[in-house]
């Protein structure tokens, strides 16, 4: 017993190394694991806070993207005002209030890994939830995978596990949109059924059916596809419009009525 | 004890200089230099290990929980403050002692080889936690090759400012 307790103890630095990378590796599978999204909310609280303060010293960096930001949703917003007067005696395309819009803005974002992440300084407090939708005057950002009292982690369309529901434009044929892992802007749909009117250059948007970002936001341009061998559907390779590296303003997608759709999926 | 504190304070340093500074830089629009693991390099070689790799391991859980990546800051950070002693073995003038070795004194061109293998396989540890694929990080190769290189010129930089030779 004292021979393999001194032969313990000439390892030493040996087993504390190990020790420590396998607490590492336990805490990298925890924390790739899609299932472990409720707990941690502490960590994502000390997050936000320490990136807030750092993200306040960038934003002056970038008040003038911000600015134009702003002024092109306002531009977007005006149009919209315009329309729907127009249109007053036309059916609107969802129920009215069905969405509600918070603002927010994005304190830290990563566009380097392939499980990509970012937090956004709108958390319970501001009625942001888990499995709400995330965008930007550009289009889609990501999905709120859990919430702290201030502050909520996105994941990010750029994240290898994230799949969201997305249409061709104009039709109703719909398939899942994935990042490649490849670029920033480059995405590809999956499932998209083989009789769907494709050619280069159409605009994929989002379909609308998950509940949790509307029908019809843009996401991006095809630039190319092929057939899928024996699976009757078709890979589309796109181009977002969305620059993931460089986010400012998002807004958080809110649907009152997710839980009622839910409710009738089961 | 007392030199440890002195390199706790240091690795604060390059802890708030990653997370506040290097962290938002983005190169290019991609790239970001890794220096945190500087203080990690010049840590003594035997003097204390278990005590390094605890350091080593709450430093790379600290920028682990400021940028939401599990533990795999906090691995890497081990994982090089261990194998050090290995590269020295192999590097160092078989007359010399490994207990003696003193990173600080070592010449300027041995010490640039050492922290480019290291920043190196720092790199290519933190892309291959994240990928957990060997097809995903091969792909990832020019933004690790890249990174490294600014993370080198980093290191080297302050490596200059703190053990400069024109001081001794």
């Amino acid at each position: 017993m004292i021979k393999l307790l001194k032969y313990l103890a000439s390892k030493q630095n040996f087993l504390v190394f190990v020790f420590l990378e396998l607490i590492a590796l336990i805490l990298i599978i925890k924390t790739n694991n899609y299932t472990q999204l409720k707990t941690h909310n502490y960590q994502t609280e000390i997050a936000g806070s320490i990136n807030k303060i750092t993200n306040i010293i960038n934003q002056y960096f970038y008040l003038k993207t911000y600015n134009d930001s702003l002024l092109k949703q306002n531009a977007n917003l005006l149009n919209q005002l315009q329309n729907r007067q127009q249109n007053a005696n036309n059916i609107p395309p969802t129920l009215p209030g069905q969405y509600q819009y918070i603002p927010a803005y994005v304190i830290s974002n990563q566009y380097d890994l392939q499980h990509n992440t970012l937090l956004i300084d709108k958390g319970e407090s501001s009625g942001v939830k888990p499995e709400t939708g995330v965008i930007t005057t550009n289009g889609i950002v990501g999905i709120v995978q859990k919430t702290s009292l201030h502050y909520a982690k996105v994941i990010s369309i750029l994240n290898k596990n994230l799949k969201i529901n997305v249409a061709l434009k104009n039709t109703n044929y719909s398939g899942f949109l994935q990042w490649t892992g490849k670029g920033t802007n480059r995405f590809e749909v999956i499932d998209l059924p083989v009789n769907a009117p494709i050619k280069k250059g159409d605009t994929i948007i989002t379909g609308g059916m998950s509940g949790i970002f509307p029908k019809g936001i843009p996401i991006g341009k095809i630039f190319g596809y092929r057939l899928v061998p024996g699976k009757k559907s078709y890979v589309i390779f796109i181009k977002s419009f969305s620059d993931m590296t460089n986010l400012g303003p998002v807004y958080v997608i809110k649907n009152r009525l997710k839980t009622e759709i839910d409710s009738l999926k089961l | 004890m007392r030199h440890h504190i002195e390199y706790i304070l240091l690795l604060s340093v390059f802890l708030i200089l990653q997370i506040i500074w290097f962290n938002h830089i983005r190169l290019f629009g991609y790239y970001t230099p890794i220096v945190f693991i500087y203080p990690l390099l010049i840590l003594p070689l035997l003097k204390n290990e278990s005590l390094n790799l605890l350091l080593a391991f709450f430093t790379g859980l600290f920028l682990d929980t400021i940028s939401n990546t599990g533990g795999i800051f906090a691995a890497t950070a081990v994982f090089i403050t261990y194998v050090r002693k290995i590269y020295f073995m192999i590097f160092k003038n078989p007359a010399q002692k490994l207990d003696y070795i003193q990173i600080a004194n070592i010449a300027i061109t041995q010490k640039i080889l050492y922290f480019s293998i290291f920043v190196l396989m720092a790199q290519i540890m933190i892309y291959a936690l994240d990928a957990f694929n060997i097809g995903l990080l091969i792909l990832k190769w020019k933004i690790i090759i890249i990174n490294t290189l600014i993370s080198i010129f980093f290191i080297v930089f302050f490596d200059l400012i703190f053990f400069n030779p024109a001081k001794k």
